[in-house]
């Protein structure tokens, strides 16, 4: 059809204001599904847990992340060496995936990856806050975003977080920014997060396609996880007020209801759950005397993982792929720094395991 | 042999057969080219994250050439 629009001269059907071009989908798609069958097998997770950190380490540097442990071996070692190279690698990863993709499918990975400038806004609040060192700061930020690893350095540099946020002065979060006063440290992280989800909806627009609704499906079933994790906290924690949870919430869920949860006993909570998609996943570990959550937000995040996967399916051609392929990698380097740093505080296999999401 | 005088002067039998041929083959030409700008690209992408699925791509991306092939015998039997 878009052919025959541009034969006749005319602009293709999908009316936006804002200027997308062509998008070069089956390169993409294609190129980044080969790059998701080199991602780590789920054997690979039982013989790292049998490794030493050493091992672990040569382990990496044996796979995808090879260039990176190189290249980083110099300045670091151990632990913090495989950190870094972790997070070097996921900021290369996502970096190419924005230069290989074009238009309107570019538009949306940019607009999905700016996740990482928000969670290194939040390093740099949290860094400056508890002093931490420049090195400990840079150690936890991840280039992923629209900020570069160069500039991000910088501003690790500054010595407080009133700098920071001065130079952040042209950003979209300045105004959000300019209430932090060194106290509210929770609320601004929270408002952080709100504000990336209601400009990620606003990119993904009102979806006419399919593959934009497969997108925002996914998005919005994340968005129900976290609220969903957020409110078996809260209620394993005692807190049922209506207005202490609401300002907790992410607003564009898929399927649940915050504000009729919320004021919910945690029985009535759990009974509720069983109507939803997310029963399946979570029911068995849900009772009133679990002590820990670990299971159940990891049964969780598997369940988004596995839903992600199975809508990528759906539609083949399409953004939803790419969006699979971020959050299986981000799942894996999670899934490596537990193994790592579990070993290095000396966890024991099994509860390092019960941490891991492996799909 | 049609006459050209009641056939007029471009309904001549022996022209409209080398237009036909000339549609079946530019049309499916271009179908083929279409086809295999997508099914390329895509195979580009895959080679370049594994360079050993450089043959599986190479197979599919010319399957599409059968349709310009149909083309071909198409404006072969025309002109017979």
């Amino acid at each position: 059809m878009r052919l025959l629009e541009r034969l006749w001269g005319q602009k293709p059907s999908r009316k936006s204001d804002k200027k997308k071009g062509t998008s070069n989908y089956p390169y993409a798609v294609t190129r980044v599904r080969a790059m998701k069958s080199k991602l780590l097998p789920k054997e690979s997770y039982p013989r790292l847990l049998n490794m030493g950190i050493d091992e672990i380490t040569r382990f990496i540097q044996e796979s995808e992340y090879k260039n990176d442990v190189d290249e980083l071996a110099m300045k670091y070692s151990g632990g913090d060496l495989a950190e870094h190279a972790l997070n070097r690698n996921l900021a290369l990863t996502y970096d190419k995936l924005v230069r290989i993709t074009l238009g309107e499918l570019n538009y949306l990975v940019v607009a999905y990856l700016k996740r990482y400038d928000v969670w290194n806004i939040k390093t740099f609040l949290r860094g400056k806050i508890y002093n931490a060192s420049v090195e400990d700061i840079l150690e936890s930020l991840i280039a992923a975003g629209e900020f570069t690893y160069t500039s991000m350095s910088e501003l690790a540099a500054k010595a407080t977080y009133q700098e920071i946020i001065e130079a952040l002065k042209y950003s979209e979060y300045y105004p959000l920014l300019q209430k932090f006063d060194g106290t509210n440290l929770a609320y601004i992280e929270n408002e952080l997060d709100k504000m990336y989800y209601t400009g990620l909806f606003e990119a993904i627009g009102k979806p006419r396609s399919k593959d934009r609704k497969l997108f925002a499906q996914v998005v919005r079933l994340e968005v129900d996880v976290k609220n969903l994790i957020n409110l078996f906290r809260l209620k394993k924690a005692g807190v049922q007020q209506l207005d202490e949870i609401m300002p907790l919430m992410i607003e564009g869920g898929l399927e649940l209801e915050p504000e009729k949860l919320a004021p919910l006993p945690y029985e009535e909570f759990v009974n509720e759950l069983q109507r939803t998609q997310y029963w399946d996943a979570i029911s068995g570990v849900t009772g009133q005397d679990i002590t820990s959550l670990i299971t159940l937000e990891s049964r969780l995040i598997r369940y988004y993982l596995e839903s992600s996967t199975i809508l990528s399916h759906v539609s083949p051609i399409s953004v939803v792929p790419i969006l699979d392929y971020i959050i299986h990698k981000n799942n894996e380097v999670t899934n490596l720094r537990i193994i790592f740093r579990g070993k290095e505080t000396g966890l024991s296999d099994e509860l390092i395991k019960d941490q891991l999401v492996v799909i | 042999m049609v006459d050209g005088a009641t056939a007029g002067l471009f309904l001549d039998a022996a022209g409209m057969k080398a237009l036909g041929a000339a549609i079946a083959i530019s049309v499916t030409g271009y179908a083929s080219a279409i086809a295999e700008k997508d099914i390329g690209t895509a195979a580009i992408g895959a080679m370049a994250e594994n360079e050993g699925l450089f043959g599986k791509g190479l197979i599919l991306t010319v399957i599409p050439e059968t349709i310009v092939i149909f083309g071909l015998v198409v404006a072969l039997l025309i002109n017979q």
